[in-house]
């Protein structure tokens, strides 16, 4: 009971939040931030944003009111050598979906306005070309150093 | 004489295409050969070399302040990272791996070390490693010195790393840099590398078929 409660809020919040329209057409799951060592004011966070239309969506940035700033970004691994390029904006294919994880796209959050560690929870703000916001909530969590493994298989 | 010919051509034609048929079959079976072996290939993540290199004299110091030096290589077998504290992503997710992989190998992980070499020494002070590296793992070593003297290492492995001004963070820079996990033997001699996308599950598969063709 108590879990259909936090689910049927957790998608009212984000209807409400995102758009007067009836139905949902984007969905941000799997979200979270990864805790940063004690040296780094700078934390990476990862999600995955579905598209659901039928026609691609573009997401022009993400936000959030705990950091100072925030920033898209590949990481590219080429000829064995890993660089970070910026992302201007994201492609969210019709009926499709990107996946932000270790290694790759991310989002890159740039001194936290207060210490987060695990445990704690962060609210980051989806922003698409055609003005529509998502606004969620993501726990900070330890890394394992196995997430991006779901993925690769 | 006509047909005789037309005959030949036929017979001829008919060879051909049996051989045609043969190459075809020959060619798509050579090809799933190729793919199998490709994939096996994958399948092991790390380049070996058929022989081990030598490395050559280095003195760094780790993050306790004790020198680090070629022969502290010595004795049990290491897993070379190159990064610096301040990078958001991979080293991070580099170091969460190895931790991983420290804690699939339990008992054994005693035996093999785990070292993060600093390619940012400006930044990165002895200091700044102990906090850093602590982080992911109390073992994990932290190692860092004078530029010139870890490009006396990273030349050796074909370690690769350039300063990036970021546009958006002026006076702060990153750093690109490579990205894989070297593996030094208990010789003290560079046995294998592991190349991203790393796997804490495919790297313990990889070394311990490392480790039984070592002994």
């Amino acid at each position: 009971m108590n879990v259909i409660a936090t689910l049927l809020g957790g998608w009212l919040f984000m209807v409400i939040s995102g758009s007067a329209l009836a139905a949902p057409t984007m969905d941000v799951t799997d979200g979270w931030v990864r805790e940063a060592p004690p040296t780094s004011r700078v934390l990476a966070g990862y999600m995955q944003i579905s598209n659901l239309t039928d026609a691609d969506l573009t997401v022009t940035g993400i936000t959030s009111p705990d950091f100072d700033s925030a920033e898209l970004h590949r990481t590219v691994v080429e000829e064995g050598v890993a660089r970070m390029l910026p992302v201007p904006e994201l492609t969210i294919p019709a009926a499709g979906s990107v996946l932000l994880e270790p290694g790759g796209l991310h989002l890159m959050l740039f001194d936290p306005v207060r210490p987060l560690l695990q445990g704690d929870s962060v609210t980051l703000v989806v922003h698409r070309s055609d003005d529509i916001c998502v606004t969620l909530s993501v726990p900070v969590l330890r890394s394992t150093g196995d997430e991006s493994v779901h993925h690769h298989h | 004489m006509q047909n005789g010919t037309q005959h030949a051509f036929r017979k001829r034609f008919l060879v051909g295409g049996i051989i045609a048929v043969f190459a075809m079959l020959a060619g798509t079976w050579s090809a799933l050969q190729l793919r199998e072996r490709a994939s096996h290939v994958d399948e092991l993540a790390a380049t070996r070399f058929p022989v081990a290199r030598d490395i050559s004299a280095f003195e760094l110091v780790d993050h306790r302040g004790e020198p680090f030096t070629n022969t502290s290589l010595q004795g049990v077998w290491s897993f070379l990272f190159f990064g610096y504290t301040h990078c958001p992503d991979v080293c991070p997710t580099t170091l969460s791996v190895l931790n991983s992989v420290a804690q699939r190998l339990g008992s054994d992980a005693s035996n093999v070390r785990f070292i993060f070499i600093s390619i940012d020494p400006e930044r990165d002070t002895p200091e700044q490693l102990a906090r850093f590296v602590s982080y992911f793992n109390g073992d994990f070593v932290g190692v860092t010195g004078k530029p010139e003297a870890i490009e006396r290492l990273t030349k050796q492995l074909g370690v690769l790393y350039m300063r990036v001004a970021s546009a958006d963070n002026p006076g702060s820079y990153l750093m690109d840099h490579t990205a894989g996990v070297f593996l030094v033997d208990p010789d003290a001699k560079y046995h294998a590398v592991f190349t991203p996308p790393l796997e804490a599950e495919k790297i313990v598969t990889n070394f311990d078929k490392i480790r039984e063709d070592y002994q």
